[in-house]
């Protein structure tokens, strides 16, 4: 750096000399016709030259230079430093105070930009600086958050792991008693065939929903980390329909099942097994959280030119407006944290979020409604039709909300 | 038919009332179910049972509220079903006046010994309950007139103080007791906070009546919740 500017300075020194030197060759070369005044004016415009480029100190040394130049070789009588004439020394005085003054005010100006440069500089600074702690408070906050609902998660998957797994230790030591012949002080075990049956029902039934569950886990660990792997290809609506409803025939079989699928929709590019997934579950959640014998009304139509609107509505209690978003976050039964009464047994907490994860990594939405006559639950969802890459840009931009 | 003790089980989750109910209906108790405080509180009133087991964490009317409830007008056992974590829950129904309690996952033995204590205790005040001045339990003898305890036959010398704790625990043998209900009992609600106090008096009352201090088994430690009462020494 200080090597530059002592670089810099001497630049200065040899471009004056070499400046006022070439500039009087030339002034000389073409002759006695140029003017005394012409010539002075050319000096002093290079001595300014000088003096806002390198400053007073080059442009005072390009003066003096110049004042001898001219001196020397313009000034009568010519070849000497001898001067005649009074208006040539007030020249020569011109020549000194152009290049103090414009040096000064060349240097000033230049101080003043490298002030306001070094003042810009410190601003930045200042702005990373805070800019960094900002970032670092709140990653501290967004670290806490986080811990929160790492605990808050917990509970609750250790609530539904526990639950089930607490129904097969009862289950099985009661068995186990029985098996082992042991009785007690006053009530022999008497377990008939029939209670028998029903103990290792119970322990099936529950490892089936450990299972379920533990698969929810992943299924939802797999979208929280984008993990989701769509196979997209084109397919039938119907198709999906009725493959969802195939597999919950037996779980729908108390219910009275409508469908009302618009006739000749478009196909749609999707992930036909995911999103057969989601009707599943938005089924299985209407036929658990509504009586035997009511009906189950599965819907899809056009909405729009790029949209397919799919719905599953129950004639259950329906889920209050307060609630509607919160069921599709994880872990959250309103039927447990939400007060609906419903002595059935509740689900795993996982469905909607994973069926929510699998609509919006389709693009598409889901929210829920209330039924027909502002009775039941009615939860819709929209699948873009035809090519995603076009629809993306226009048509949704509600499907870029963050899942959380 | 009538001879069976009765017990009312209050879960929302009907696999285990479930599993409860055939558990429990095969050692000769008689059983219903309810799904939460609200029908457990119905069903407590119209079927009077001899015991009431209850989970904590339940839609609409909980476990505490059902404790506060059964409590405001029966003195019928209660054991909570409890899941660690719910430590805090399980020391306020305790202290709500629950009488023991299950942590989950349980075995049905589990359970099932918690229930015939709880009976055996609901029964016996009432033949204690007389006048006399006799407390006869197990290795205790007391004799509440003229202030004298011998356990296993040998007399034992108690401050005023220690004697009120340990007739109180005779008293309650075999229920779960939290450091709040004695410190209230005992020494009366402005020092239910002061565990410590309880721990000095407990200590000195293990080193008079405890063969081992170190290994109690009459006064045993409920971690962080409180004692439970053995009025016997189990064998060893």
């Amino acid at each position: 750096m200080r090597r530059s500017a002592l670089d810099q300075r001497w630049a200065g020194y040899v471009v004056a000399a070499l400046s006022v030197g070439a500039l009087t060759l030339l002034l000389k070369t073409v002759g006695a016709h140029v003017n005394a005044a012409t010539v002075s004016l050319a000096l002093l415009l290079n001595v300014l030259f000088i003096a806002t480029r390198w400053g007073s100190l080059p442009a005072l040394a390009a003066s003096i230079f110049a004042m001898l130049c001219f001196n020397f070789f313009f000034l009568p009588p010519f070849g000497t430093f001898t001067i005649a004439a009074t208006d040539n020394w007030i020249a020569l005085l011109a020549f000194l105070i152009t290049a103090v003054t414009a040096g000064q005010l060349s240097g000033s100006a230049k101080r003043r930009a490298e002030e306001a440069e070094a003042g810009r500089r410190e601003i930045e600074r200042l702005y990373a600086e805070l800019r960094d702690a900002f970032e670092r408070a709140s990653h501290a906050e967004a670290l806490r958050q986080s811990e929160k609902l790492k605990s808050a998660l917990l509970d609750a998957v250790t609530h539904d792991l526990r639950t089930p797994l607490t129904s097969i230790k009862a289950s099985i030591t009661t068995l186990l008693d029985e098996v082992r012949g042991r009785v007690e002080e006053e009530s022999p075990v008497a377990l008939d065939a029939e209670s028998r049956v029903e103990m290792m029902e119970v322990i099936d039934e529950e490892s089936d929903r450990l299972s379920r569950f533990i698969n929810g886990l992943i299924e939802l660990a797999r979208i929280e980390a984008g993990e989701l792997k769509l196979r997209r290809r084109w397919g039938a609506v119907d198709e999906i329909i009725s493959a969802a409803l195939m597999r919950a025939e037996p779980i729908t079989r108390g219910h009275r099942v409508e469908l009302d699928v618009e006739k000749e929709l478009p196909g749609v590019r999707v992930d036909e097994r995911a999103v057969s997934e989601v009707v599943y579950t938005l089924i299985d959640n209407a036929a658990k959280y509504s009586a035997k014998g009511s009906v189950i009304r599965i819907s899809a139509r056009r909405a729009g030119d790029e949209l397919i609107q799919m719905a599953v509505e129950d004639e259950g209690p329906g889920i209050p407006a307060n609630l509607r978003e919160r069921v599709f976050d994880k872990f959250f039964r309103a039927t447990r944290d939400g007060d609906v009464r419903n002595h059935q047994p509740t689900g795993t907490g996982m469905g909607l979020a994973i069926a929510k994860g699998i609509v919006e990594a389709h693009d598409g939405t889901i929210s829920i409604e209330a039924g027909r006559g502002g009775k039941g639950t009615r939860v819709v969802f929209t699948l873009p039709t035809g090519d995603d890459e076009v629809l993306d840009e226009m048509q949704h931009p509600a499907a870029t909300v963050e899942t959380r | 038919m009538t001879d069976q003790p009765r017990i009312l089980v209050v879960d929302d989750e009907p696999q285990l009332t479930r599993v409860l109910r055939t558990g429990l209906k095969s050692r000769g108790y008689d059983v219903r179910a309810a799904a939460d405080g609200l029908a457990g509180f119905e069903a407590f009133n119209d079927w009077h049972p001899d015991l009431v087991i209850t989970d904590l964490a339940m839609p609409n009317v909980d476990g505490l509220e059902l404790c506060r409830r059964l409590r405001a007008v029966s003195q019928v056992p209660i054991i909570v079903l409890s899941a660690k974590g719910e430590e805090k829950t399980k020391v306020e129904a305790l202290d709500l006046g629950a009488d023991d309690f299950v942590t989950k996952p349980f075995g049905i033995d589990e359970l099932l010994a918690r229930v015939r204590a709880s009976l055996r205790r609901a029964k016996a005040p009432q033949m204690n309950e007389a006048t006399s001045t006799i407390l006869d339990s197990g290795d205790f003898h007391v004799d509440l007139e003229s202030r004298e305890i011998t356990v296993r036959g040998k007399p034992i010398h108690l401050t005023p103080k220690e004697f009120d704790l340990l007739v109180y625990f005779i008293k309650h043998s075999g229920k779960v007791l939290t450091h709040r209900t004695l410190l209230a009992a005992l020494w009366g609600g402005n020092y239910v906070e002061q565990n410590e106090y309880l721990r000095v008096f407990v200590g000195n009352l293990r080193k008079k009546i405890e063969p081992d201090a170190a290994s109690p088994r009459y006064i045993l430690t409920e971690p962080w919740i409180g004692y439970r009462f053995h009025e016997k020494a189990p064998e060893i």
